[in-house]
């Protein structure tokens, strides 16, 4: 079975999906496809088996920026004189049929290497993504750190320098 | 004296030719069939021949996508198919993601600040290398 990642695209069977999660099925059945077409909102990735259209894991990304003036005064010298721009990792799921098999790694290195390419072509410091309580061990592995000052109730918001993503690619 | 002149031109000659790169690979069963079945479909006789064909296919291919072309084969019947092939889309340019609003608390902005404005990065984490270079 040969995996691979790409865009999400129109024929791509999504209404077979199941990684466990109602709010992250319904993402990619309902929204994904138009948030990416339609509404530019959002592009989501999907592996699939090649050749087919199941889609089997996906994540989806999207820019952002903190306006400078939004960080609080004492925090602002040590920024630059520009808005803070970053990638939100905004979902990653796997079915839960081919959970295990390390199809959520291949996906966040996907991500890595598109935040890479982004950050290349128009600037961006880090990725921040909203993580589920249970998932943030996950990705700390990667070098996720948290954010301060989350909902105790809600998913955590953690924080990856981009500069460390460039850093593991060097020998 | 005259022998030593030509040894010496000879060895001299056998300097500056540029060395061929070796390349060898293990491959899957199932790829070494595929290898073989292509060689005979394209009538290749030699391993060489083969991965030179292959690189200039593949090199063609990385240029079109570096221009931002997409590669695609049309049918007979005009039905179009786009090759998706995740590495070469690592050069093809203009990468647009969409922008988005995200809510931020007075606190997470605090943090935030504190992790951007940290003079270095931290060291990537086993797992992370392992991601990028695997």
């Amino acid at each position: 079975m040969a995996i691979v990642i790409r865009c999400l695209e129109g024929r791509d069977d999504v209404e077979h999906f199941d990684c466990g999660d109602e709010p992250l099925n319904n993402y990619l059945k309902r929204h994904a496809w138009n948030n990416q077409e339609k509404s530019s909102i959002g592009i989501s990735y999907v592996a699939v088996d090649e050749g087919a259209s199941r889609v089997l894991g996906y994540f989806t990304l999207a820019m952002a920026s903190v306006p400078r003036e939004a960080f609080p005064k004492k925090y602002v010298r040590g920024l630059p004189p520009y808005d803070l721009p970053l990638i939100l990792l905004a979902r990653l799921a796997v079915d839960r049929r081919f959970a295990g098999r390390g199809l959520g790694r291949a996906l966040i290195s996907e991500a890595f290497r598109i935040s890479l390419r982004a950050a290349d072509d128009v600037g961006c410091r880090c990725i921040v993504t909203d993580a589920y309580r249970d998932r943030i061990s996950w990705y700390a592995q990667y070098g996720f750190v948290p954010i301060e000052g989350t909902a105790e109730n809600g998913p955590q918001r953690m924080f990856l320098d981009l500069r460390t993503v460039r850093a593991a690619l060097r020998p | 004296m005259a022998v030593k002149i030509r040894k010496k031109q000879v060895e001299a000659q056998a300097v500056n030719r540029p060395r061929k790169a070796k390349f060898q690979a293990d491959i899957a069963p199932a790829e070494d069939r595929t290898v073989r079945l292509l060689k005979s479909e394209l009538q290749l006789t030699s391993n060489t021949d083969f991965f030179s064909d292959a690189i200039a296919l593949f090199r063609w291919a990385v240029s079109e996508r570096k221009l931002g072309h997409r590669i695609v084969s049309e049918g007979a019947s005009g039905e179009r198919r786009v090759l998706v092939f995740p590495r070469l889309e690592r050069v093809a340019p203009s990468l647009a993601l969409p922008r988005v609003e995200i809510k931020w608390t007075e606190r997470e902005l605090e943090s935030l600040a504190a992790l951007s404005s940290a003079p270095d990065e931290n060291p990537p984490t086993e797992a992370l290398i392992r991601a990028l270079r695997d």
